[in-house]
């Protein structure tokens, strides 16, 4: 009986969180050209992490944060997202035609997720990372970088932590992020539907932020950027682990042997499988 | 078999609170601003049909688990849903209306909510992540975002659009 409470604590406190980043609705901050919007959904999140700050979890919200409440929110909120997942079909559904008119442009900017390697690789190497950037810049530091980190090197090994602490940073921070750089990106004269196509980094809640923001700015093109967004995604689960072990890996591989070779580092990638 | 049975009972129950909360999400909305998405019946049955697709979505996942292909096997379960979803779509045009009466953005509010919560516990962990794999990781968001743009802005002007 006491956990049935204790889950309707957990629904009571999601509603009133819910409530209040509603009627806070979305604020817009301007700095100069630029100007970013914090969204309900932002607010959601933080004042969800912000009461969950160990310094605040007493008394009742230590009741609210209780260790079954976190691990059912963790456990579930795969499930909490598939409506989510269900809606996209529908926005993609009917513009496919021409979706499928530009899929080569959906295919190519596949290609762009290995922005992860060419600009944060040579910044890891540059502040002192070594092995670590290996995990820390092959890819959005998702489930699938994951996996392939911890199956080849395991995951406390070097570039496991690197992994790891990307995993970490992003579950954290990665939708607040991607709801902060959309609109800069507007700024800057990219267009919606390009960013649109570009919100499909391949984690689901950052491609909601992303283009929730974008909604946000440009709400007369909402189909068109939950549609592009979606396919995107789509695309990004289906080709993500060929792009990363064919693509990533050999390009990260080469990037580090180059950048590192200069300063006659002995740590090359090939020949530390810790692991094996 | 009634414990698989019941998994199925559970996890249906969770997408229905999940469709719920977007439900008193969208009628949040619409009293902080009479204007946006008004709550109809249409709505109730674009609720339900995410609600039936996510549970289809789920048990193609579970089924796919016993494919003999890996990649079949470890397609994720958000994905089999979005699938599901854009097939179903795809043949009927009454599911592309209905699930148009759900407000996008009503959906990603209680998402981030539970997010939020799930994540706390692993606040503690930032400390044993490094700073400086915190600044690689705003260089790795970056060039993912920045680069897909570049090649879309790109493709789409080579495309003529």
């Amino acid at each position: 009986m006491g956990l049935k409470r204790n889950y309707v604590i957990l629904l009571i406190f999601a509603l009133i969180v819910i409530t209040a980043a509603e009627m806070i609705g979305t604020q817009s901050l301007s700095f100069g050209t630029f100007s970013i919007s914090l969204m309900p959904l932002a607010f959601a999140i933080l004042i969800t992490m912000v009461l969950g700050l160990p310094i605040f979890r007493k008394g009742f919200l230590q009741r609210i944060y209780s260790k079954a409440n976190v691990q059912f929110s963790s456990k579930y909120l795969i499930f909490i997202m598939l409506p989510l997942m269900a809606r996209y079909g529908a926005d993609v559904a009917p513009q496919l035609r021409e979706i499928l008119n530009v899929g080569w442009v959906f295919i190519a900017q596949e290609l762009g997720n290995l922005g992860t390697v060419l600009l944060g690789l040579p910044v890891a190497l540059l502040i002192g990372l070594r092995r670590e950037a290996i995990g820390a810049t092959l890819g959005l530091g998702r489930e699938g970088e994951l996996a392939y980190i911890s199956e080849k090197y395991t995951l406390e090994s070097k570039e496991g932590q690197g992994v790891l602490s990307l995993y970490i940073i992003g579950t954290l921070f990665g939708t607040i992020f991607f709801s902060l750089i959309a609109p800069i990106m507007l700024d800057i004269g990219f267009r919606v539907e390009a960013l649109a196509m570009a919100s499909g980094v391949g984690s689901a809640s950052m491609m909601t932020a992303s283009s929730a923001t974008l909604i946000e700015r440009v709400p007369e093109m909402e189909s068109t950027i939950i549609g592009y967004a979606a396919a995107s995604q789509l695309l990004t689960s289906f080709l993500g682990t060929f792009t990363m072990v064919f693509l990533a890996v050999p390009l990260q591989r080469f990037l580090y042997n180059k950048l590192t070779k200069k300063k006659k580092q002995q740590e090359v990638p090939a020949d530390v499988h810790a692991a094996e | 078999m009634s414990m698989q049975l019941n998994k199925y009972v559970k996890y249906g129950l969770i997408i229905l609170l999940s469709t719920a909360l977007i439900l008193f999400t969208q009628q949040v909305k619409l009293l902080k601003n009479p204007d946006s998405t008004p709550v109809e019946w249409m709505t109730i049955m674009g609720l339900l049909t995410l609600w039936l697709f996510s549970m289809i979505g789920v048990l193609l996942s579970d089924l796919m688990k016993k494919a003999p292909v890996k990649f079949l096997k470890e397609f994720p379960m958000l994905g089999w849903v979005a699938v599901t979803s854009l097939i179903f779509c795809m043949c009927f045009d009454f599911f592309v209306e209905a699930i148009g009466y759900v407000d996008f953005l009503s959906i990603t509010t209680p998402i981030l909510t539970f997010a939020g919560i799930s994540v706390v516990d692993r606040l503690v962990d930032l400390r044993k992540t490094s700073w400086k794999v915190g600044i690689v990781a705003v260089f790795v968001f970056t060039g993912t975002y920045v680069g897909s743009a570049l090649l879309s802005e790109l493709g789409l002007f080579l495309a003529g659009k």
